[in-house]
């Protein structure tokens, strides 16, 4: 009995050693190489040089459809949004103009690609979720709002000659002329400004929306908002899930803002906190909503 | 049977067992690869889009630098690899052209003058 169980304990000892000796081969001597990887195996960095040399290329052949083969390739849940996040992290790294174009325009015909032609303006004022201002719901306290009214029409042939954010004629582009590209001598114009009452959303806020000549939202727009002691910069684009030619910025209430398009353009003044009114009388802050397109 | 057979034969049938885990239920992942060890088709479609880039953008040494992601060897070997299996696999023209403009720009690459970082 006593050598029949120590004869059972060697073979496990040995059945456990050759376990041990082939996981070593097999996952440190030999292990398996991937030699022959697809491009969604590749390190973040390097799909980040991906997206960027497709959107290069895509400058050259403007055919969208590769363009879309390749990046699926990473399989990235959200190609768009990957591609505009990417845009806009290479603006804020401050990465080559080139690239953060390359990007910006690929993503822009990403999301038009997604979006129909004839319903890509109101999907857009759709997705921003923009709150409703019905009068039986809720009112806007100060009736005049302190952002400019008339300040489109204050615009001059002058002032519409500065250069957009994103400058994307100057140098290669793609070889058709698409509409949502914008264009150097086209700078935006305030559109539309307007107080946004939403119980839902309730702190101040400056929210904008810019838009090409389509209507299409346009990403990595960089914006200014300056105040007696202060200045910030934000960009359009860090919402996609709002939209892409989206920013907001929270205001401090007593303060009085200035906006403006960071490479000029109209300026908007006197933004200050403004208050609602709701149904049942209590007071809540409101949002500026600036509406800025390409004439 | 003697004992040290039988202590083999367990050896043996238990390193098969770990070579089996190993190497196919559970293999070493790459998840964080570099573009050198993309397929060769990928490879080639990602030599074509830096002939597509410098096209667009004319920098040569941006575009040596974003070959060289592909391995150590010479940018206009790489080049040339990619131009000989687009042939083979009959790419559209338009492509093996692209190709073809940046191998004959790369000859004209000195190195001296700006060593690609990977």
């Amino acid at each position: 009995m006593k050598n029949d169980r120590r004869g059972s304990w060697y073979l496990l000892t040995g059945a456990v050693l050759g376990v041990a000796l082939g996981l070593i081969y097999s996952w440190v001597i030999n292990p398996v190489e991937y030699v022959d990887a697809p491009p969604y195996a590749l390190r973040a960095d390097f799909k980040d040089e991906y997206r960027a040399l497709v959107a290069a290329s895509y400058l050259y052949s403007n055919d969208l459809l590769r363009a879309e083969d390749r990046l699926a390739q990473l399989k990235d849940d959200e190609t768009a949004q990957t591609v505009a996040m990417q845009a806009q992290r290479a603006l804020a790294e401050g990465h080559p103009e080139g690239e953060v174009r390359a990007l910006g325009i690929l993503a822009m015909a990403l999301s038009d690609s997604m979006l129909p032609l004839a319903s890509s303006v109101a999907s857009t004022q759709k997705t921003i979720n923009t709150p409703t201002t019905s009068a039986s719901t809720s009112t806007p306290i100060i009736q005049q709002p302190t952002a400019s009214p008339d300040i489109s029409q204050q615009a001059t042939p002058a002032q519409k000659s500065t250069t957009p954010a994103l400058q994307l004629t100057d140098t290669a582009e793609p070889a058709s002329t698409a509409t949502s590209i914008p264009t150097q001598e086209a700078a935006y114009l305030l559109k539309e400004t307007k107080l946004l009452c939403n119980l839902d959303q309730t702190e101040p806020m400056i929210q904008v929306e810019v838009q090409d000549t389509a209507g299409e939202p346009v990403p990595s727009i960089e914006l200014v908002v300056t105040w007696d002691v202060g200045e910030d910069r934000f960009y359009t684009g860090l919402k996609p899930e709002l939209s892409l030619g989206y920013a907001d910025f929270l205001m401090t209430p007593g303060v009085v803002y200035s906006l403006r398009l960071a490479d000029g353009g109209q300026t908007v003044k006197d933004l200050t906190a403004a208050e609602c009114l709701s149904d049942d009388g209590s007071r809540y802050w409101g949002s500026w909503m600036l509406t800025f397109i390409q004439p | 049977m003697s004992r040290w057979a039988k202590f083999l034969m367990a050896v043996l049938l238990g390193a098969a067992a770990g070579l089996f885990y190993g190497w196919v239920v559970n293999p070493v992942e790459y998840v964080d690869i570099a573009p050198e060890s993309l397929r060769e088709d990928y490879k080639t479609d990602y030599v074509l889009m830096v002939g597509e880039a410098y096209q667009a953008e004319h920098d040569l040494g941006l575009a040596v630098r974003r070959l060289a992601l592909l391995g150590s060897s010479a940018p206009s070997d790489i080049v040339a690899n990619a131009l000989s299996y687009g042939l083979q696999h009959e790419y559209a023209y338009q492509d093996l052209s692209v190709l073809q403009l940046l191998g004959e720009a790369l000859l004209t690459w000195n190195p001296n003058q700006e060593v690609p970082t990977p």
